[in-house]
């Protein structure tokens, strides 16, 4: 399977849509074979007629099978009725050659943020029901479900795409593009080839880049996807299609780490005091080396709160750090952790690992932002340290967490994210939304909490935390549960060995 | 055998979305002690046999109670003396619903399961069980 992926073309009489880009463009694909063009939304600037109208006639043009889903701005001034008569349908399944593409809909009227309903949710589970034995399955969706980088704010995507992700990753999609940042962008996480496009004709470029399209090959064991620019640059990523399945040779086992959040110690309800103590008790019995507390410590930044959750955090026999969420420094917050539990970033280092935390909290907000200056400062320090293992801990989630609406993520996510996969961390701790949930993205393996001691968690396993064990040639991440101690494993992967 | 499934499973769902991808194997001319401690450690109940990357067989600890607790065996006794060597499979686009009958049918509760002729995962009775929690994600995207 060969297919074209382009997205954002803004067709419009205003000065974003670049007409002679776009014509050079279609010159240069209709020049090769692809099996089927994939256009992930934004066909027009505005959603109006004429140039839905415009983008038809260079569309049949083509001459080649077309998938089309509209963009957040289609579906300004009533566009997806015009979408739909001029383009065919917003959402629905197709089969070429032996792949499953699913299109769907995340545009919402005359707001640019990007939803899936049930509905869809219900047609995209059913569309991966109902062609099992397809090789290959293609999801197309304008807006992204993984933060992207060079983009700016970053908390504009999809409110469930921490559900989608998930849906994704466990019927092992192949390929899920998207568009709608402007910004051409490529992940491998889990099986899944996750492939944001580039503006293929608005002049809304990022960050000086020229405008592009993506061409992806799925072949038998691998994915091919290239990024062509305007300017004649090709850049190429290549993943195997299959994960390592089984693990039997774990090498000697260099660190354990107990990874926590949101105990929310309280003298009120919200506290579940036994299933602390439990956890405690199953935290000193497990050998660890270090435990990392992500933050949403207390219930709120208070005295009372602070002196209690002092005494309980005591009861842990590991060295135990910690980085505040939003919640921990309200009211007179922020000076009662620094008193309690120190500096709001910690680290811990020995000849092996360096485990490194970054304050991602605001006041008042569960929203987190880190910054440039802090997010390089962060990078050149660990950087100093490539030869250890490198693990990064913050609150905020970088990845969606399943079950939950993406009101806590990271503004700069989308940066943060792809900065920390290119530097090669290893592993990275959050621990909002209260929910378990482990994923690799590229070479990093990004763990996120569930609450410990919380009433208001979201996994069906109960309140938990996460036993993170690394062996030479693996790394293996499990859920206990807090009350019983029952442990079911939540994710493994290889380690990729380093060059010494 | 679709009448006797209680409504809470989606029966015709293929049973990809609730394989165990990852496996933890050993091989096969380790003793049962060495496949016991590592149940232990991951709190799993049954691991893949492997000659190097191959897959030959399958131990539960079901098989270490039956075939060697309870036979007087040494805790030396190899994997591969007590392993199941006629391994089950079936391909990752089954159904639930006919995984289920081939459970009811074998009378085993543990299925290795293929993707393109490779073995790639396992499922177990109680994967099937879990299932009823991804109706939750479907009701929370009704946001």
């Amino acid at each position: 399977m060969r297919l074209c992926h382009i997205s954002d073309t803004h067709f419009g009489s205003g000065s974003h849509f670049n007409r002679q880009v776009f014509v050079d463009s279609m010159l240069g694909i209709t020049k090769e074979h692809f099996d089927v063009v994939i256009h992930t939304g934004d066909v027009t600037d505005d959603g109006r007629l004429e140039h839905f109208r415009e983008a038809k006639k260079h569309f049949d043009e083509l001459g080649l099978p077309l998938v089309v889903i509209p963009g957040n701005h289609d579906a300004r001034s009533g566009g997806i009725a015009i979408f739909e008569e001029y383009l065919g349908p917003a959402n629905g399944v197709k089969v070429i050659g032996d792949a499953l593409i699913i299109h769907i809909n995340s545009a919402t009227p005359d707001n640019d943020d990007g939803r899936v309903g049930m509905v869809k949710f219900n047609l995209i589970k059913e569309a991966l029901s109902s062609y099992p034995h397809l090789p290959i399955k293609i999801v197309a969706i304008h807006h992204h479900v993984i933060p992207i980088p060079k983009a700016g704010r970053e908390r504009n995507i999809l409110s469930n795409a921490g559900d989608l992700l998930d849906l994704f990753l466990r019927n092992d999609v192949d390929l899920v593009l998207s568009g709608h940042r402007h910004y051409p962008n490529v992940y491998k996480v889990e099986s899944t080839v996750l492939v944001n496009a580039g503006t293929l004709s608005g002049r809304k470029t990022r960050y000086g880049d020229v405008n592009s399209y993506n061409l992806v090959e799925i072949e038998e064991e691998q994915v091919i996807v290239e990024t062509r620019r305007i300017d004649g640059s090709r850049e190429q990523k290549r993943y195997p299609r299959r994960c390592q399945s089984f693990f039997h040779d774990f090498g000697r086992r260099e660190l354990r780490l107990v990874h926590m959040s949101n105990t929310m110690i309280t003298e009120g309800r919200v506290f579940l005091k036994k299933a602390f103590d439990s956890a405690v008790n199953t935290i000193n019995s497990l050998d660890a080396d270090l435990a990392i507390h992500c933050g949403g410590i207390v219930y709120e930044g208070i005295p009372e709160d602070y002196n209690l959750a002092k005494r309980k955090m005591a009861k842990i026999k590991v060295p135990v750090l910690y980085t505040p969420a939003g919640r921990d420094t309200n009211y007179l917050g922020f000076h009662l952790f620094t008193q309690s539990f120190g500096p709001v970033t910690q680290q811990f280092a020995n000849e092996w690992v360096h485990v490194q935390g970054l304050a991602s909290f605001q006041y008042d907000t569960t929203i987190g932002i880190i910054g440039e200056t802090e997010r390089n400062t962060f990078f050149s320090k660990m950087r100093s340290v490539a030869s250890a293992f490198r693990v990064m801990f913050l609150h905020h989630n970088i990845t969606p967490v399943p079950h939950a609406r993406e009101r806590g993520l990271l503004e700069d996510s989308g940066d943060l994210l792809r900065r920390a996969v290119d530097e090669g961390i290893d592993l990275v701790l959050t621990g909002t939304s209260s929910h378990p949930n482990a994923m690799q993205v590229e070479n990093t393996v990004i763990v996120n909490a569930n609450s410990l001691s919380c009433i208001y968690q979201r996994s069906l396993f109960g309140n938990s935390f996460n036993l993170i064990d690394i062996y030479e040639h693996c790394l293996v991440v499990s859920e206990i549960n807090s009350l019983w101690g029952a442990r079911r494993i939540v994710g493994m992967w290889g380690r990729a060995q380093r060059e010494s | 055998m679709s009448n006797s499934v209680p409504n809470i499973y989606d029966i015709d769902m293929p049973v990809r979305a609730f394989v165990t991808k990852r496996l933890i194997g050993i091989d096969s001319k380790k003793s049962v002690q060495d496949a016991a401690k590592l149940m232990v450690q991951f709190d799993i109940s049954s691991l893949v046999a492997m000659e190097g990357e191959k897959v030959v067989g399958f131990l539960t600890d079901a098989d270490i109670k039956r075939k060697v607790v309870a036979q007087g065996l040494p805790t030396s006794t190899t994997v591969d003396q007590v392993m199941e060597s006629h391994l089950i499979t079936i391909d990752i686009g089954t159904r639930v619903r006919d995984v289920l009958g081939v459970m009811s049918e074998k009378n085993i509760k543990h299925l290795l399961v293929e993707d393109r002729g490779v073995i790639t995962g396992i499922v177990t009775f109680r994967d099937l069980i879990d299932i009823e929690r991804h109706k939750l994600e479907t009701y929370i995207s009704r946001e």
